[in-house]
């Protein structure tokens, strides 16, 4: 039976989604986070995973995105939904002015500079203190007006698979062969007609936006805002969870956040041995199993219910007829 | 404006700068011999001071000693580190380097700046001086430390030009870095020095650490800072040029020291003095990224 895998995904998700009131709060709160962190690791892997492009100012876009939100919220007093959509907006529009102002550069100089990009973004909003109420943390609005996490939890949910879908669509399209061109050779790619420079634009722009949405829901969520949302750890944790997952597959990177953030609760009694723990395991994993340690379990289940006579596995992400131009 | 004051101030930023530059001069050599940016060169220098100051607490060793001692140990640890982590840069299977030298030597970085504070804590930690005092000029004050720490800086880097361009083995280093197949014709060993480039890079850094140490206190997160300022230097001074990263050290310390200075609100200064040189940074990366003294068969592709 052909696309077995697809049916059991959606088994799986709908069984979760009715069960998840039963959850007791401290678990749909990991819960919840997991999903946060999954919005930011898929559209990493968009960016670093797909396209090669290792920006490592993915963590700040997501805490430009949070402020921005929950600023303007305060300030204006819009209503939530539209604060985040700005934030969003205002991530697409500075992503894609990185992009722009990155475009000759390649992977280290692109790192350097992103690095430094975030760096700037946090040492900002924690020193313009008067606005951004600093390392103090600003208070932001909640979402819902409830004790229950129960509505969070649809929430993320929504904004979880409105992005993967959005994703997904990207990756299968036309779009994701030239992502995937772009990483391999730019030069080539270039001359077998990619329009390279406005895809590395277009592609910072979108990833950058998924991290502003998942850095206003963060925002809106937890009530509280700390320039840390941006900071070198956070963001190591997100490369974490990207490459222990597979950073090469959307569903890889949004299985590696799931992973990593139940390891992060469950060791919760290590306490601060977590970080170097999981630093030695992603240190590991891309010295001795470089494409991630879910990729293998993943092709694996795609290849469920397929005879051997239909299993292009290899195909499976990249577009099989020029349908989609 | 008072004279003194911006006397002092100069003489800060050099010492600063020569501080710099003696991180930057790793970063430079790890990246002209193995094609790598290391993004944990900052916690090397943090790894360098701690290590110092324990061997000045623990072993009681005079302050000197201790920064050869730190340097040395770091030299081990840094051709241990590339040994193990490293080695698949050298092999033609691994596909994307830039890619695998990039998220290893970040993730490094998020391990030691994590067991670091695990292993000494997060409070702040200040060894004792290599010179105790401090000089007077005018009103104003410079501690012997920091004059201490910028001639000794200036001492260090002299050693290192003239083992690069007046020993057989510096010379090796240049000719891997410039050609590793027409270096490897002549009978040098490239792996070998592979590890010597990123243990002296890893002994400069330390050097850097424990000089620094006296001045600034010791704390795990100390050298993400000065890492990315080492990028500044770096690519202000053209990737793979050693000359060119202790210019661009110095003149990247002053020109902070003079922005401080000259901040028109105080209390922010300090924040957005950091804040500068990574703005410099990325203005350089934008309109001259070969560098201003770049070497041209060392441009990153």
């Amino acid at each position: 039976m052909r696309g077995l895998h697809i049916y059991i995904q959606v088994g799986v998700t709908a069984l979760a989604l009715t069960y998840a009131p039963q959850l007791n709060s401290y678990w749909m709160h990991v819960a919840i986070i997991a999903m946060f962190y999954a919005i930011l690791s898929s559209s990493w892997s968009l960016l670093a995973g797909y396209a090669g492009l290792f920006s490592l100012g993915h963590m700040a876009f997501a805490s430009i995105g949070g402020y921005t939100s929950a600023l303007l919220v305060q300030w204006y007093g819009i209503p939530i939904p539209l604060g985040m959509a700005a934030g969003v907006v205002m991530c697409c529009v500075l992503g894609g002015l990185i992009g722009w102002v990155c475009l000759r550069m390649s992977g280290p100089y692109l790192a350097i500079f992103t690095l430094g990009f975030a760096e700037i973004v946090r040492i900002t909003f924690s020193t313009e203190d008067d606005i951004t109420a600093g390392m103090a943390g600003l208070h932001t609005e909640r979402l819902f007006n409830t004790s229950s996490r129960l509505p969070f939890f649809y929430t993320a949910f929504l904004l979880l698979a409105l992005s993967l879908l959005i994703m997904g669509l990207i990756v299968r399209s036309r779009w994701g062969l030239y992502l995937r061109a772009l990483r391999e050779d730019e030069q080539a790619a270039e001359a077998s007609g990619v329009p390279v420079a406005r895809f590395r634009i277009l592609i910072f722009a979108i990833a950058s936006g998924f991290a502003g949405l998942a850095g206003g829901f963060y925002a809106h969520y937890i009530g509280i805002l700390t320039p840390s949302l941006g900071g070198l750890d956070l963001m190591a944790i997100l490369v974490v969870m990207c490459v222990i997952g597979g950073m090469e597959r959307l569903p890889t990177a949004v299985g590696g956040a799931f992973v990593v953030e139940y390891l992060l609760e469950a060791l919760r009694a290590y306490e601060q041995w977590r970080f170097p723990i999981f630093g030695i395991l992603l240190l590991l994993t891309m010295r001795f199993a470089r494409n991630g340690l879910l990729t293998p379990l993943w092709l694996q289940f795609v290849r469920l219910g397929e005879t051997r006579a239909s299993a292009a596995i290899a195909a499976r992400d990249v577009p099989q007829k020029d349908s989609s131009a | 404006m008072n004279w003194d004051y911006l006397f002092v101030q100069v003489a800060n930023g050099a010492v600063i700068g020569v501080i710099y530059a003696l991180i930057a001069v790793g970063v430079t050599l790890i990246f002209s011999i193995l094609k790598i940016v290391n993004f944990a060169h900052g916690d090397l220098y943090m790894l360098g001071g701690y290590c110092g100051y324990y061997i000045i607490t623990l072993l009681a060793f005079p302050p000197l000693v201790a920064m050869f001692a730190s340097m040395a140990v770091l030299f081990a640890l840094g051709i241990l580190l590339e040994r193990s982590l490293l080695t698949p840069l050298y092999s033609d299977r691994t596909e994307r380097k830039d890619e695998y030298g990039l998220i290893v030597t970040f993730g490094l970085a998020f391990f030691l700046r994590n067991i670091a504070i695990i292993l000494f804590g997060p409070f702040p930690l200040k060894p004792p001086s290599f010179v105790p005092g401090v000089q007077h000029f005018g009103s104003f004050i410079v501690t012997n430390d920091r004059l201490f720490a910028g001639g000794f800086g200036i001492v260090i880097i002299l050693a290192l030009l003239y083992f690069m361009h007046r020993t057989i083995w510096g010379q090796a280093l240049d000719a891997v870095s410039q050609s590793r197949d027409s270096a490897a014709i002549i009978g040098i060993n490239a792996k070998r020095f592979n590890s010597l480039a990123f243990g002296i890079g890893a002994a400069l850094a330390a050097g850097a650490g424990a000089l620094i140490a006296p001045i600034f206190s010791l704390a795990p997160d100390m050298g993400v800072l000065p890492n990315i300022h080492a990028y500044v230097i770096v690519i202000l001074g053209g990737m793979g040029s050693v000359a060119g990263s202790i210019i661009a050290g110095i003149l990247l310390g002053e020109s902070e020291s003079l922005f401080t200075a000259f901040f028109p609100d105080p209390t922010r200064a300090f924040a957005y003095t950091n804040a500068f040189g990574v703005l410099v940074l990325m203005v350089v990366l934008i309109f001259r990224p070969q560098g201003l003294f770049g070497r041209r068969h060392l441009r990153m592709e």
